[in-house]
C-alpha cells in the first residue's frame, strides 16, 4: 500500500524520490519534523521532492525492499522498527531513526565510521533506561513495583528491557514485563498492565506508543498510576514524565543528512548521530492528578520544561 | 632600387607600440604585486583575528567549566553530607549543559557522589581512583586537563578535574561532551567558505564546522595531523597549503593555551584570493585594451607617416625617370604635405626649365648662345613668321668638288669640319644667325630674329670675317695639296623669316628674293671675293670701302644690277698676284 503524496513537477529539475518507510500510520510527529527539516533545506514536495510514504508491520514492510530495489528511489527513510525491514537494502542510502543500537542491530559498523549504506541517528534508550527508573523512583519514593509497557516488535527492545530490569534491581524495584506485539496488541497490552498491580508504568519510547500516546497517558491517570515515558510528546499527553532526546528536533535535523546524502555523499562516512541534549518533561497537571508532591524531590528543577 | 632593410614603418610602429605597452606592462605589474602583498597582508590580519577569537571562546569555554567545578570542592569532606554532594552535582549539570557526568572524589581519592545525564547516579564509598590520572593531575596542580577520547567510537569527550584549595576539599572530576564546542566553531565564519577547526595535540579533530568529520572517532587524524604541523611550522603567519578536503587552503594556527589544542583557520585559497584574481584578471585585460589599443595607434600612425614618405619617394622616382608632369598627393596638413607640396613644385619648375633649355638647345642650332638666350628671354614671337628687313649671307667653297672626288672621306670631313668650325665660330661672334651649312655651303642671317643696329654693315663685316677665317683654313689645306678657295655673297631686302618643319626638325629661314640674290651673288663671287649688293652698299659704303664691279645680269631678276665687291684692306696679305678688282670680271 503505497501512494506518492506529490505528484512529480513538470520541470526539469531532478526530483529526488524518496521512501518513508514506517511501522505506524499516519499521524506520525517524525514525519513532520522530517518535513519541516527538510524544507528548511529547499525541498518543496512536488516541486524537486517526492515523498512516498509505506506502512505496515515489518513483515508488510519486506515488500517495500522489492519495490525499493526495482524504482528508481535516491533514499530511504526508516522510522524506529521499520529499520529491521531495511536491513537487506545495500544499494540505496538509507536514513534511520533509531532508539536502539543500530551497532546491535548490524546496520554499522560503529556509530563513528557506518561503513555500508545506512546512517541515522540513534536516541541513546538502551543507556536512558535505567535513567527513566531511577528518575521515576525519585518522584515516587514508594516505588516498588513498576509495569514496564513496550512493543516486542521493536528491535532492540529486549536490550532495553534488560537495562530496565538491572536499573530496577539496583534500586530494589520489582519490574514487570507488560509487552505488546503490534498496534493490534496494543488495547490487550494496556488492559495487562493494569492488571498488574503495579506502582508506576515505564513505557518504551516507540512509533505505536507514540501514535498512541493520548491513550496510554490517560489509561496512566485512570489507574493513578505515575507514567515514565522517552519523549516530551508523551508528557504534553498528558505523561507524567518524560526523559529522553527531543525527536522532532532528532527528525528534523535527519534532514540534514538527507541532504548530504542526496547531494551525493556516501552513508559510509557519515557517523550516526547520538543527541547531546536530554529533557527532561515533568506535567505538574497530572502530578496534582495523581496527588504527588513534586516539591520534595530534585526532579522540578532539574525539569528542562514544566507543563503547567 | 632595393628596399631598405628596416623599414621606416617597422620602426616607427615598434617605437610606438613599445612605448604605449612598456609603461602599461610596468603599471600593471606594479599594481598587482602592491595589491598582491595587501591582500595577504590582509588575508593574515583576517585568519588571525579568528583563531584567535576561536582560542578565547575555548579557552572562555573551557574556563567556564573550571569554575563551575570549583564550586563544588570549596569546602571540606564531611561525614554523611553525600546527599547535599549530590544535589550540587546535579545542580551543576543543570547550568553547565556540556558537562555529561561529574565524579566528586573525596580526600582519600574514593568517588563518593557520581551524577549523570544518561547512567544511574550513585551515591556512597565508590571506586578508589586515587590512582586515576585525573585525580593525580588535579592533586599536582589543581586543574587537570585530560586528553580527547572518543565514546561510542564517535563522540568526542574530554575530562577535566579540579581540585579544592585545600586537600580535605577533594577532587571534582567532569566529562566533557566536547560536541558541545560545535557552537563556537559553526559560528566562525571566514569569508564565505572559510572555517576554523580545532585538533589536539596529538592531530585528533576536536572540532569542525561539519560536526560528521569529529564525530568518525579520529578516523583521518592523518590528515589534521599534517595540516597541524604543517601550520604550526609557520608560527602563527599564513601559509598555502592543503586542507582536509584536499583542496588548497591557506591557513594559520593559534595554540589554545593549557589544553594543548591547536586552532586552524583556514579559508580556500579559491576564495582567499578571489580578490586579487578579480583584480589579476582587470589588468589583464587592461593590458589586452592596452596593446590592442597601443598596436591598433601604432599602425595607424606608423602608415599615416609611412604611406605619404612611400609617396614621396614613389613620386620622386618618377620624376627622377622624367616624368615631370607626375604629381605628388598627400593631405596630411603637416610637414609631409608640405613637403610634397615643395616636390610638386620642384618637378613643375624642373618640367618648365627643361622646355626652356628644349627651346634654347634649339634655338641655338642657328642662333649664337647669346642670341638664342636673348630670344628665349625676350619674346617668343621673334620666331613666329613674319616680314622684315633682313640681310642675308651666302658662302661657299670653291673647288671643293673636285677635291671631294679625289680625297678620302675622312679628309673630306676633317675639312669641312674645320671649315664648320669657323664659319660658326665667326657667325657667333657677331651674333648672326646661322641658318645652315649645306655641304660646302652655308647661309647666314643677319637682323633676323633679333633686330640689331646697322646689319648691313654688321653683315659686310661678318663676311669680312668668314673670308679671313676659312682663307686662312684654306692656305693650310692648299699647303696639302689642295685647291680650295671661299667666296661670299651679301644681298639685303625683306623677307619672310620664320621657323618651319615637321615633328621637331625645325628650323629657322628666310624666304624672299633677297635670299635667292644673295645665293646668286655668292655664285659670281671668285674665291677671296665678297660680292654686295647695292642696297648693302648702299648701307655700308660710308664705313667699309666697296667698289662696283659693274652691272650683272642675275638669273630672276629682269635687269641687270649693279654689284659691288668688298675693297680688302689686307692686300699685302694675298698669295695671288691679281689685283682685287681683278677679280672681279
Amino acid at each position: 500500500m503505497a501512494w506518492p503524496v506529490a505528484a512529480f513537477a513538470q520541470d526539469s529539475a531532478k526530483v529526488y524520490r524518496i521512501f518513508w518507510v514506517s511501522i505506524q500510520s499516519q499521524p506520525d510527529p517524525f514525519l513532520d519534523g522530517f518535513r519541516e527539516g527538510l524544507r528548511a533545506r529547499g525541498y518543496i514536495e512536488g516541486k524537486n521532492l517526492a515523498l512516498e510514504l509505506h506502512f505496515g508491520n515489518p513483515h508488510a514492510l519486506r515488500e517495500v525492499v522489492a519495490e525499493l530495489r526495482r524504482g528508481n528511489i535516491d533514499l530511504a527513510v526508516s522510522s524506529g522498527p521499520a529499520t529491521r525491514a531495511l536491513t537487506e537494502v545495500k544499494d540505496i542510502p538509507v536514513l534511520f531513526a533509531l532508539s536502539g543500537d543500530p551497532v546491535a542491530l548490524g546496520v554499522v559498523e560503529s556509530l563513528g565510521q557506518p561503513g555500508g549504506n545506512f546512517t541515522g541517528s540513534t536516541f541513546l534508550s538502551l543507556e536512558l533506561a535505567g535513567k527513566r527508573v531511577e528518575l521515576l523512583k525519585e518522584v515516587v519514593p514508594t516505588l516498588r513495583r513498576l509495569a514496564v509497557f513496550s512493543n516486542s516488535n521493536h528491535p532492540g527492545e529486549q536490550s532495553e528491557w534488560r537495562a530496565t530490569r538491572e536499573a530496577a534491581a539496583k534500586l530494589g524495584i520489582e519490574p514487570v514485563y507488560v509487552p505488546f506485539a503490534g498496534p493490534n496488541a496494543l488495547d490487550a497490552g494496556l488492559a495487562a498492565a493494569g492488571e498488574a498491580r503495579a506502582d508506576a508504568l515505564l513505557v518504551f519510547p516507540d512509533v505505536l506508543t507514540m501514535v498512541h500516546r493520548n491513550k496510554i497517558a490517560q489509561f496512566a491517570i485512570a489507574h493513578r498510576l505515575p507514567s515514565m515515558f522517552g519523549w516530551s510528546e508523551y508528557c504534553e499527553a498528558g505523561g507524567l514524565l518524560s526523559y529522553g532526546a527531543n525527536q522532532r528536533a532528532t527528525y528534523f535535523w535527519l534532514a540534514t543528512y538527507a541532504d548530504r546524502i542526496l547531494r551525493g555523499e556516501k552513508p559510509a562516512n557519515l557517523p550516526v548521530m547520538q543527541p547531546t541534549k536530554f529533557e527532561l518533561v515533568v506535567n505538574l497537571r497530572t502530578a496534582e492528578q495523581l496527588g504527588i508532591d513534586l516539591d520534595k524531590s530534585s526532579v522540578l528543577f532539574r525539569a528542562n520544561r514544566v507543563i503547567e | 632600387m632595393t628596399r631598405p632593410r628596416r623599414s621606416l614603418f617597422v620602426k616607427y610602429f615598434t617605437t610606438l607600440f613599445v612605448a604605449v605597452v612598456v609603461p602599461l606592462l610596468l603599471g600593471s605589474a606594479t599594481e598587482a604585486w602592491f595589491a598582491f602583498r595587501d591582500n595577504r597582508f590582509d588575508l593574515d590580519e583576517l585568519l588571525q583575528v579568528e583563531a584567535r577569537s576561536a582560542a578565547d571562546r575555548i579557552q572562555a569555554f573551557t574556563d567556564g567549566i573550571r569554575d563551575q567545578l570549583g564550586w563544588v570542592v570549596q569546602f571540606p569532606w564531611t561525614q554523611g553530607e553525600d546527599d547535599r554532594r549530590r544535589i550540587d552535582g546535579l545542580r551543576l549539570l543543570q547550568q553547565v549543559p556540556a558537562i555529561v557526568s561529574l565524579s566528586m572524589v573525596d580526600p582519600t581519592g574514593t568517588e563518593r557522589v557520581f551524577v549523570s545525564r544518561v547512567s544511574m547516579n550513585r551515591t556512597g564509598a565508590g571506586a578508589d581512583m586515587s590512582a586515576d590520572p585525573a585525580v593525580v593531575g588535579a592533586r599536582a596542580n589543581r586543574v587537570w586537563y585530560g586528553p580527547v577520547h572518543y565514546r561510542h567510537d564517535s563522540e568526542p569527550y574530554m575530562r577535566i578535574a579540579v581540585a579544592g584549595n585545600r586537600a580535605a576539599a577533594g577532587i571534582v572530576i567532569a566529562d566533557i561532551n566536547l560536541k558541545l564546542i560545535w557552537d563556537i566553531i559553526a559560528r566562525i565564519k571566514i569569508g564565505d567558505t572559510g572555517h576554523a577547526l580545532i585538533v589536539d595535540d596529538t592531530g585528533r579533530l576536536v572540532a569542525h564546522p561539519d560536526i560528521s568529520l569529529v564525530l568518525r572517532s579520529g578516523a583521518g587524524a592523518g590528515d589534521f595531523n599534517r595540516l597541524k604541523s604543517e601550520v604550526s611550522a609557520a608560527n602563527g603567519s599564513a601559509i598555502t597549503t592543503t586542507g582536509e578536503d584536499g583542496m588548497p587552503v591557506v591557513a594559520l594556527s593559534v595554540r589554545a593555551a593549557n589544553l594543548d589544542w591547536t586552532v586552524i583557520a583556514e579559508q580556500p585559497v579559491q576564495e582567499a584570493y578571489e580578490s586579487i584574481r578579480a583584480a589579476l584578471w582587470r589588468s589583464l585585460i587592461l593590458i589586452g585594451l592596452g596593446i590592442v589599443f597601443a598596436f591598433v595607434l601604432a599602425y595607424w600612425r606608423a602608415c599615416r607617416m609611412w604611406g605619404p614618405i612611400r609617396q614621396l619617394e614613389a613620386g620622386v622616382e618618377r620624376i627622377g625617370m622624367g616624368q615631370l608632369d607626375h604629381r605628388i598627393s598627400i593631405q596630411s596638413r603637416d610637414e609631409l604635405e608640405q613637403l610634397a607640396v615643395r616636390f610638386n613644385q620642384m618637378a613643375e619648375e624642373l618640367a618648365v626649365s627643361q622646355q626652356k633649355s628644349e627651346r634654347i638647345n634649339r634655338l641655338k642650332q642657328f642662333l649664337a648662345p647669346q642670341v638664342a638666350e636673348l630670344v628665349e628671354h625676350s619674346d617668343q614671337r621673334l620666331l613666329d613668321g613674319h616680314r622684315r628687313e633682313v640681310v642675308a649671307i651666302f658662302g661657299d667653297l670653291r673647288g671643293f668638288t673636285a677635291f671631294s672626288a679625289r680625297a678620302e672621306p675622312d679628309v673630306i670631313i676633317a675639312v669641312l669640319r674645320e671649315y664648320y668650325e669657323a664659319i660658326g665660330a665667326v657667325t657667333e661672334r657677331h651674333s648672326a644667325t646661322l641658318i645652315r651649312f649645306a655641304g660646302d655651303g652655308v647661309m647666314v642671317l643677319v637682323n633676323a630674329p633679333v633686330a640689331c643696329d646697322d646689319p648691313a654693315e654688321r653683315g659686310v663685316r661678318l663676311a669680312i670675317d668668314m673670308q679671313a677665317a676659312v682663307q686662312s683654313l684654306a692656305d693650310s689645306w692648299n699647303a696639302r695639296g689642295c685647291a680650295i678657295g671661299f667666296g661670299v655673297g651679301i644681298a639685303m631686302g625683306p623677307a619672310t623669316v620664320g621657323t618651319l618643319g615637321w615633328h621637331g626638325r625645325l628650323d629657322y629661314t628666310a624666304i624672299g628674293s633677297v635670299v635667292n640674290l644673295a645665293s646668286r651673288l655668292c655664285g659670281l663671287a671668285e674665291d677671296r671675293q665678297i660680292l654686295v649688293d647695292p642696297v648693302v652698299s648702299g648701307h655700308a659704303k660710308g664705313c667699309i670701302a666697296l667698289a662696283s664691279i659693274g652691272e650683272r645680269t642675275i638669273k630672276g631678276y629682269d635687269r641687270a644690277l649693279e654689284v659691288f665687291a668688298v675693297v680688302r684692306a689686307d692686300a699685302p696679305m694675298r698669295r695671288r698676284t691679281s689685283p682685287e678688282l681683278d677679280l672681279v670680271s
